[in-house]
C-alpha cells in the first residue's frame, strides 16, 4: 500500500501577513501540476493578529489535510519567531525558509518577555539548511510592502521543481488583476535572487 | 475550500432556499451559496437570518411546502436551532431537507466541543460525517433522497478540518430547474396536538429503525487485507482520513480490517453484529464524542472513548491518533522535542478597530466596573482587562441583569455594570434579553458595539446594513428605534473614535441608573468596522521628543501597531490606519496629529 511520498509543507507567520493566501497560491500552482494537493488552516480569531499556520500537502494521494509531527520537508515561516514554534514538527532531510522579519509578541512589547536573539542560529541547531529571505526588501523594490507574501513565495517557488508559468498562472488567478503585475515582479525578483 | 464544496453540491442538485448565520467553521457555506446563485443567475432564496432558530424555521417551511432546503450554522448555532430541531423530527419533511451543523473540535473558536452528531441522536435524525472535502461534496445528494425517501430532516455534520480544508474537486452542471410546489395543508401533522404527537414519534422510530437497515450506507471497508484478520478500526470524519495516511505509510494495513463510517448514526444493525462476531480487538477512532461506540451494545473488545484508549476532549490530529495506533499495536516511536518557553502571540484588535476605542473609553469612565461581555471580536477585549464574562451568543445583557439583582442586596458596594454586545449578536439574542432585563427592573449600562457588521466570522453583513447577502438591496434596520419602542428612557448614539465624548456619555448613564426613576442605560458605540471601508493613512499619528517610554500606552491601549523601542514608544506606519485614538491614550500627551 505504499504511495509515492508526500510532501509537506508548514507556512507560519502571523496574522496579517497573507499567510493563508501564499498557501492558497501554493495550492493552486500544485494542483495546476497536476498533483492531489490538500490544505488545511484554521479561521476566525485566530486571524486577527495570532499565530497563524496553514498546513499544505501534496503527493500521488493524500488523505489527512494535516501533516503529523516529524513529517515536515520545507518550513516556510514568515516571521523569526513563529519559525521557532515548529522545528519540533520537521522530518528526518529538512529545509526551512524564514522571512527575516520580527513581529513582537504582546508580552514582549510589554516588557515580560524576551525576543529571543539569533534565531537563525537557533534555527541551524534544528536543521542543516536554512535560507534566509528578506521578503519586506524585496518587496518594497518590486513597488509594494504589501507583495511580501508574494515575494516570499518566489523564494519557496526555487525549491518545487514545477514550470514558472504555472507559478504566473496560480498568482493570477489568486489576486484581483490590477495587482498581479506588481506581484509577479515580486515574485520574479526573489525567484532570482540567490 | 470543503464549505464551498457542499455550497456547490447543494446548489447542483437543486436546493431552492437556503438559510444560516455566520459562524466559524460554517460561515463560507451560505456566502458560497449567494454567490453561486449570483454566477449562475438562479431564482433560489438565500438568506442572513438573525439567528439560527429562524434560520432553521425558514428553511424547515420550504421543505414543508416541497422544496429542497438547507440550513447551515456552527454547532453552538444548532442549540440555538434546538427546539425546531427536535420537533421537525416528528413533523418530518416533504422536499429534501439538510441540516448542516459544522463542529470545532479543538476548539479553535468556540466555546464547546460538542458533537452535533449526539443532538441527530437525540433528535433521531440520520448524521452524515464526511472525512473530506470531496466526501462532503459527494454526501449532499444521497442526503437529500434519504431526507424524501423518509421525510425526515438529515444532518451533514463537517468538522473545521473538513469546512477550512481545501483540495481538487471535479464539479457537475448547476441548472437551477425547480418544480412548482405548493404548501399542502395537514393540521394533523404541522401543527400536530400532543395526542397526534405519539403517532408521530412513533413513525420517527420505525423511520430510523429502517434507516439503520439501509444496506446503501453500510460503512466501507477501505483496505483489503491478505488473510482474515482479527483486528479493526473504525474511523469517521477527518479522523478516518488521518488513520488511513497513518496506515498508508506502515504495513499495518495487512494485518488489520479498516472501516469508514459515512453515517455514524444510526449506525448499521447489521454491521454492529458483524463486527462484534468477527473481531477480538476493535479500535474507534471518531470525534469529538464517541457516537459510534455508544451504538455497541457490547463494550469488551471495543478500545475507544468508554476505556480511556482514545482522549474524549480536544482534535484528534495525527499527532494524536498515530500513538493510539502504535499503543494499539504494541509499537514504540521517539519523538522530537518542543523549543521550551517562547513567547506567545496572541490574537488582538485591529489597528484602529473601534472596539478598541470603546473599550478604552469604558475602562477610562469607569476603571472597577463589571463587564459582562459577549461573542464576536469583542470578546478580544479581554486583552484590555474590560471583558469579565464571556458565556453564549446574546449572554452579555442576562448576565449583566442577573449580576444586578444579585448585587444589588449588598448596598454599600455596587460596582456599576457595563455590558458590551456587538449589533449582530444584539439582533441574534439580545433583543429579548434586553426585554427582560428591562421589564424586571434591572439597572446596568449597555454598550452596543455597532460596527454594522458581523466582522469576526468575515463580514457578513447585518440587519443593519442594508444588504442581503446577494447584495440586494433593504431597509437597514432602525437600531434606535427598537431599542425606543422597548421603553428604554436613556439612548444616546455616540462615535468611540470621539473618546472624551464617548467617555461623557458612560459618565452620562451613570447618573441616569442612580435615578430614582432610572433603569437600563442604552449607548450605542457607532463606527463602521475597518475591513468594510477604505483605510485613511494619512495623517498618521506620530510620537514626539516628550515621550518617555512609559509604556502606558502599549499596556492600556494595545493597538498592535504601537511598540517600545530603544526605550521610546514608536507606531508602526505599515500597519497604523490613523484613527488617531491613541493620542488620548497617551498620559503626557506625547502622540499627536502628524499635520
Amino acid at each position: 500500500m505504499q504511495d509515492t511520498k508526500t510532501t509537506n509543507i508548514l507556512m507560519a507567520g502571523v496574522g496579517g501577513q497573507g499567510v493563508i493566501l501564499a498557501s492558497e497560491i501554493v495550492a493552486e500552482a500544485m494542483l495546476r501540476a497536476g498533483y492531489d494537493v490538500k490544505k488545511s488552516e484554521v479561521h476566525g480569531m485566530a486571524q486577527r493578529g495570532g499565530s497563524v499556520t496553514s498546513h499544505l500537502r501534496f503527493g500521488t494521494k493524500v488523505y489527512s489535510p494535516i501533516i503529523p509531527d516529524g513529517e515536515v520537508d520545507i518550513l516556510f515561516s514568515f516571521e523569526l519567531l513563529e519559525t521557532l514554534r515548529y522545528v519540533h514538527m520537521l522530518g528526518a532531510h529538512p529545509l526551512i525558509i524564514v522571512n527575516n522579519q520580527k513581529i513582537l509578541p504582546p508580552s514582549v512589547i510589554m516588557g515580560k518577555d524576551h525576543y529571543p536573539d539569533n534565531i537563525p542560529d537557533l534555527l541551524s541547531q534544528y536543521c542543516a539548511r536554512v535560507h534566509l529571505v528578506s521578503a519586506l526588501d524585496i518587496a518594497r523594490s518590486a513597488g509594494n510592502p504589501k507583495a511580501l507574501n508574494v515575494a516570499f513565495v518566489g523564494a519557496l517557488s526555487r525549491h518545487i521543481d514545477i514550470p514558472e508559468s504555472i507559478w504566473h498562472d496560480a498568482i493570477a488567478a489568486a489576486l484581483p488583476p490590477k495587482i498581479v503585475d506588481l506581484n509577479i515582479k515580486a515574485f520574479t525578483l526573489a525567484r532570482q535572487n540567490q | 475550500m470543503g464549505n464551498e464544496a457542499i455550497a456547490r453540491a447543494i446548489v447542483e442538485h437543486g436546493c431552492f432556499l437556503a438559510a444560516s448565520y455566520p459562524g466559524t467553521p460554517a460561515s463560507e457555506i451560505l456566502s458560497s451559496i449567494a454567490r453561486l446563485k449570483k454566477e449562475y443567475n438562479l431564482d433560489m432564496h438565500v438568506e442572513w437570518s438573525v439567528n439560527e432558530k429562524c434560520a432553521f424555521e425558514v428553511a424547515l417551511s420550504a421543505s414543508y411546502a416541497g422544496y429542497r432546503a438547507v440550513v447551515a450554522m456552527k454547532q453552538v448555532g444548532l442549540n440555538v436551532a434546538l427546539d425546531p430541531l427536535m420537533s421537525a423530527a416528528y413533523t418530518g419533511t416533504i422536499g429534501g431537507f439538510i441540516i448542516c451543523s459544522a463542529d470545532d473540535p479543538g476548539p479553535h473558536s468556540s466555546q464547546t466541543e460538542q458533537d452535533s452528531r449526539m443532538l441527530a441522536m437525540f433528535a433521531k435524525i440520520p448524521v452524515f460525517d464526511p472525512s473530506s472535502p470531496r466526501d462532503a461534496y459527494k454526501c449532499i445528494l444521497p442526503a437529500y433522497m434519504l431526507s424524501e425517501k423518509y421525510q425526515i430532516p438529515v444532518m451533514v455534520r463537517p468538522t473545521t478540518r473538513v469546512c477550512h480544508a481545501r483540495q481538487n474537486i471535479t464539479t457537475n452542471n448547476i441548472n437551477g430547474f425547480y418544480s412548482a410546489v405548493s404548501f399542502e395543508k395537514n393540521p394533523s401533522r404541522w401543527a400536530a396536538t400532543p395526542r397526534y404527537r405519539y403517532d408521530l414519534h412513533k413513525l420517527l422510530n420505525k423511520k430510523i429503525e429502517k434507516i439503520s437497515l439501509e444496506k446503501k450506507f453500510y460503512p466501507l471497508q477501505w483496505n483489503k487485507t491478505p488473510k482474515k484478520a482479527h483486528t479493526c478500526i473504525i474511523a469517521s470524519g477527518v479522523a478516518f482520513a488521518h488513520v488511513a495516511d497513518i496506515i498508508k505509510d506502515t504495513s499495518l494495513g495487512d494485518s488489520v480490517d479498516i472501516f469508514k463510517v459515512l453515517m455514524p448514526y444510526p449506525l448499521n444493525k447489521v454491521f454492529i453484529k458483524t463486527i462484534l462476531e468477527s473481531y477480538k480487538h476493535i479500535l474507534i477512532i471518531e470525534e469529538p464524542y464517541g457516537i459510534i461506540e455508544l451504538q455497541f451494545p457490547e463494550k469488551k473488545h471495543i478500545y475507544g472513548k468508554s476505556n480511556g484508549f482514545v482522549p474524549c476532549e480536544g482534535e484528534l490530529t495525527p499527532d494524536i491518533i498515530e500513538p493510539i495506533l502504535h499503543h494499539f499495536f504494541h509499537r514504540k516511536k521517539t519523538r522530537r522535542k518542543l523549543p521550551a518557553n517562547l513567547p506567545g502571540q496572541r490574537p488582538s484588535l485591529c489597528p484602529g478597530c473601534p472596539h478598541r476605542a470603546s473599550f478604552f473609553a469604558i475602562k477610562k469612565a469607569f476603571p472597577n466596573a463589571l463587564y459582562p461581555s459577549d461573542i464576536g471580536c469583542y470578546t478580544l477585549g479581554i486583552n484590555l482587562g474590560v471583558v469579565d464574562t464571556c458565556l453564549c451568543m446574546g449572554a452579555s445583557i442576562n448576565q449583566a441583569s442577573g449580576l444586578f439583582h444579585a448585587l444589588s442586596k449588598n448596598t454599600k458596594q455596587q460596582p456599576p455594570i457595563i455590558a458590551t454586545i456587538g449589533d449582530s449578536t444584539f439582533l441574534h439574542s439580545g433583543i429579548p434579553a434586553l426585554i427582560n432585563a428591562h421589564y424586571n427592573g434591572a439597572r446596568f449600562i449597555l454598550v452596543i458595539l455597532d460596527n454594522s457588521t458581523t466582522a469576526m466570522t468575515g463580514n457578513q453583513p447585518t440587519a443593519l446594513s442594508g444588504i442581503r447577502v446577494d447584495g440586494s438591496r433593504s431597509k437597514p434596520l432602525d437600531l434606535e428605534k427598537v431599542i425606543e419602542g422597548l421603553g428604554i428612557a436613556f439612548l444616546k448614539n455616540v462615535d468611540p473614535y470621539r473618546v472624551p465624548d464617548m467617555i461623557n456619555t458612560l459618565k452620562e448613564a451613570a447618573l441616569f441608573l442612580q435615578k430614582p426613576d432610572g433603569g437600563i442605560a442604552v449607548i450605542i458605540a457607532k463606527h463602521p468596522c475597518l475591513m468594510n471601508i477604505p483605510k485613511t493613512r494619512s495623517p498618521q499619528p506620530v510620537i514626539s521628543n516628550s515621550c518617555t517610554g512609559c509604556g502606558y500606552c502599549v499596556k492600556h491601549f494595545e493597538c498592535p501597531a504601537l511598540s517600545i523601542t530603544n526605550g521610546k514608544c514608536e507606531i508602526n506606519t505599515l500597519s497604523c490606519t490613523g484613527c488617531g485614538v491613541c493620542i488620548h491614550a497617551c498620559p503626557i500627551g506625547a502622540i499627536t496629529m502628524d499635520n
